[in-house]
């Protein structure tokens, strides 16, 4: 095939089913995983929770939880519901095991330093990320009009993603890019799919985590400026 | 040597003989007789409008799509169609269409047609029995290379295949206007029973050179992108049909498109994809009645471009 050839293919070209196959996929994850999905809230909760106290141990359980949920949506969403439609995504669910080994290894063996960042600014980041990770999967409501299509953390690689970025902030730069390639790899690839389905809702997710993924490869938190 | 007959090949020998008559329950078809053309390598007739699957059966392990789907091709059958086409490039649409087959235990009504889709040239037949195996059949009637991908090494192991009995017919296929001049080299030299290209009454590039050559040459054709991917639809279905649509055998935008397609006389069948039962319903209508002429044919490619 000549590259002239490659250029008279569209995205669509490249896409083997339409959004109601695709959307009926959460639909049918979470029919499947009930009552689980409070597992998936307990998750978030804890997170939350660990972000506010921000101590050594609090950012090793957030690692570890964040391991849980990347191996959950990879091996559960990806592989077993998504994957059969699509293939990149069988490759994006092994990318997310691994991620979820990468983090594991992080939250055992980082020897983090450092104080921990003010009360009042860990208040607000662990409100704000729990804010966030709730209103998130109500895109994919709002986009299906089905309460039963709710994308949940831990369950949705979309928002699994979005929510681990904030998170990644929680590692030097040095070692943080590495965490974030999967995350622009996925954000790349999941813009591109939901703008050829059409779904525009939803659309907005991964342009967000993208945005934020580009930011995060630079950005770092001013240091605290007192111990607790 | 005893031949034993399918139910598909009795019906497809009773209509080539003209012996066929309207049967309910065997061919629930929506009124009097389907056309039908002659695959010119062997002369065994195929209805006009056949049924792909690209982006409608890959529903994955979705049961209640699985069901839909399974009443799509219940209907397929029922309004006299046979021709169904697959590909391994479509996902999980090869294990839908197996399991649809189970279900509706219709292998001997599907005149099977499926793709070869690797770079390896090697993989011909391992591939080929990997799709025999989904759908649950004996053996592929048409056997494709689809867009021409290592299509040297595949289409000699076609024809050992063919030689063999393996295959019943083999072919190429391309789609969205791509690679044309390949294809009519081949076609040119190589001895194909089917050719499958996009044409619609938007992109007649085809008219110009392939429809000529494979009605030279002997050569069968499928028409994929009936539609151009139902963008005809969202353009031209809140357009009125003309008011001359029913001289021409047109009840609807559906009936008007494919026999717009189907009326070539160098095309075999058309093969629209749909995920409705009404809309396989409409797509079906357009294998029955009339057929627009050559002057009907050129008013409607006008009525169309001047929408």
């Amino acid at each position: 095939m000549t590259g002239v050839d490659w250029f008279s293919y569209s995205l669509s070209d490249f896409l083997m089913f339409g959004p109601e196959v695709f959307l009926r996929l959460f639909v049918r994850i979470n029919q499947d995983f009930w009552p689980w999905q409070g597992v998936a809230v307990v998750m978030m909760l804890l997170i939350a929770g660990f972000l506010v106290r921000g101590d050594k141990l609090a950012k090793r359980a957030v690692l570890l939880l964040l391991a849980a949920a990347w191996l959950w949506s990879g091996a559960g969403f990806l592989l077993e519901y998504y994957g059969p439609i699509n293939l990149p995504a069988t490759w994006f669910g092994w990318g997310f095991i691994l991620q979820a080994a990468l983090l594991t290894v992080a939250a055992l063996v980082w020897p983090w330093d450092g104080n921990a960042a003010r009360p009042a600014r860990r208040w607000r980041a662990g409100t704000g990320w729990l804010a966030m990770t709730g209103l998130l999967p109500l895109l994919m409501v709002a986009q299906t009009g089905n309460w039963q299509a709710i994308a949940l953390f831990g369950i949705a690689p979309g928002v699994t993603v979005a929510a681990s970025v904030p998170c990644l902030l929680l590692l030097p730069r040095r070692v943080r890019w590495l965490f974030l390639l999967l995350p622009l790899l996925w954000s790349v690839f999941s813009a591109a799919t939901l703008w050829t389905l059409g779904t525009r809702l939803v659309f907005v997710l991964p342009v967000a985590t993208l945005t934020l993924t580009l930011v995060s490869f630079w950005f770092s938190p001013r240091p605290a400026q007192s111990p607790d | 040597m005893a031949t034993q007959w399918t139910r598909r090949q009795f019906m497809a020998a009773l209509a080539a003989t003209g012996l066929s008559v309207p049967m309910p329950g065997l061919m629930a078809a929506p009124g009097g007789k389907a056309i039908t053309r002659p695959i010119p390598s062997s002369g065994e007739s195929l209805p006009v409008i056949g049924m792909g699957t690209w982006r409608t059966f890959n529903v994955g392990g979705d049961q209640h799509l699985v069901r839909e789907r399974t009443e799509v091709l219940k209907t397929f059958f029922e309004s006299g169609g046979t021709l169904v086409d697959s590909s391994p490039m479509y996902g999980s649409a090869d294990d839908v269409m197996g399991e649809a087959l189970d279900t509706l235990n219709a292998h001997d009504q599907v005149f099977a047609a499926n793709k070869i889709w690797t770079s390896d040239g090697g993989a011909t037949r391992e591939q080929d029995g990997a799709s025999r195996r989904k759908w649950s059949i004996e053996r592929f009637d048409l056997q494709q290379v689809h867009n021409l991908v290592a299509w040297e090494p595949h289409l000699e192991t076609l024809k050992q295949m063919k030689a063999d009995g393996d295959i019943r017919y083999l072919g190429i296929t391309t789609s969205h206007g791509r690679r044309h001049r390949d294809l009519a080299q081949i076609m040119e030299q190589e001895p194909l029973d089917f050719v499958q290209l996009t044409y619609n009454v938007l992109d007649r590039e085809a008219e110009q050179r392939l429809l000529p050559l494979a009605k030279e040459r002997g050569i069968a054709v499928i028409v994929n992108r009936p539609f151009q991917g139902g963008s005809l639809f969202r353009r031209y279905q809140s357009e009125p049909l003309p008011g001359w649509a029913a001289e021409a055998g047109c009840g609807n935008w559906a009936e008007f498109f494919l026999k717009f397609i189907v009326s070539h006389p160098a095309v075999t069948c058309a093969i629209p994809a749909t995920t409705k039962v009404k809309h396989m319903e409409e797509n079906m209508g357009a294998q029955y009645g009339d057929l627009p002429d050559e002057q009907q044919r050129r008013r409607m490619a006008d009525y169309v471009a001047g929408l």
